[in-house]
């Protein structure tokens, strides 16, 4: 027997890009406005966060080599 | 001629970003180039290029392309990067390593005990590669410089390759290099790779 799943998505993928360019266009010019030492402190906070949680990736390098060739 | 694009000095393939602070990630690629330009040329394309010039976004791999190299060469660079405590992901050995990228596929190097970030190198396998090789920009941070694809091909090339964060990454470059790009060059690009920016403001 078969199990049908009746739900309803709202998410439109369209909409969702044209937001995210938006925000795009708004961060690169707040990056030329912003002096260099200012925007990179920003991002190298940011940066720094994603590096030091990769530390804890506990994912062997067979299965992320199988991964980034999917 | 010398432009001024987020306080960033653009001139003749060279940029310098001045006060730049220097992330984690910065670092990483910095001494890894440091390494491999010493046995070829090298260009490093795709994400790490827009994070450079400022995205705040993060990537899992440093897309890099190199010249070819011989295999003497190729066998010096390897045990240069095991003596600065790298290693490659993928488990062949060295002669491996090389056999695969002769047939056009990528190898993976990382710092000892991490896996992310890393490097993801190949050889040079078509004109568009070689252009970037050739017409690479040199971008000076802190007191050491990488080597990078020209903007006017990395914006078609991302649009090209069409996801929406590659979509996301070409918008951001040209909102980033609109006033400095060579246009004509970026035009000339997404005629070759049949693409266009219209959609998304890139107006050229």
């Amino acid at each position: 027997m078969s199990l049908v799943i009746r739900m309803e998505l709202k998410f439109d993928k369209r909409e969702n890009l044209k937001e995210r360019l938006e925000f795009i266009h708004f961060y690169a010019e707040w990056v030329k406005k912003t002096p260099n030492k200012v925007w990179s402190k920003q991002q190298a906070d940011l940066i720094n966060s994603f590096m030091l949680n990769a530390k804890n990736f506990k994912m062997s390098r067979e299965k992320y080599l199988k991964m980034m060739r999917k | 001629m010398q432009c001024v694009i987020m306080k960033v000095h653009h001139e003749n393939r060279k940029i310098v970003i001045k006060d730049k602070v220097i992330t984690a990630l910065d670092e990483f690629v910095l001494d890894f180039t440091r390494i491999l330009k010493k046995y070829t040329d090298y260009v490093v394309v795709s994400g790490y290029v827009v994070i450079l010039f400022g995205r705040a976004r993060g990537t899992e791999d440093i897309d890099t392309i190199i010249k070819y190299m011989d295999k003497s060469a190729f066998l010096s660079f390897y045990q240069d990067l095991k003596e600065n405590r790298y290693y490659f992901l993928n488990p062949e050995d060295a002669d491996g390593l090389y056999e695969m990228l002769e047939e056009g596929l990528g190898i993976r190097a990382a710092r000892e005990d991490t896996i992310i970030p890393n490097v993801e190198l190949k050889f040079d396998k078509d004109d568009f590669d070689r252009y970037s090789i050739e017409n690479r920009v040199t971008v000076f941070i802190d007191q050491s410089h990488v080597c990078v694809s020209p903007v006017e091909l990395q914006i078609p090339y991302k649009l090209y390759l069409r996801s929406d964060k590659d979509i996301e990454d070409a918008v951001y470059l040209w909102d980033i290099f609109k006033e400095t790009a060579n246009i004509p060059l970026l035009k000339k690009f997404m005629k070759a790779l049949h693409v266009t920016g219209d959609p998304y403001g890139i107006e050229v």
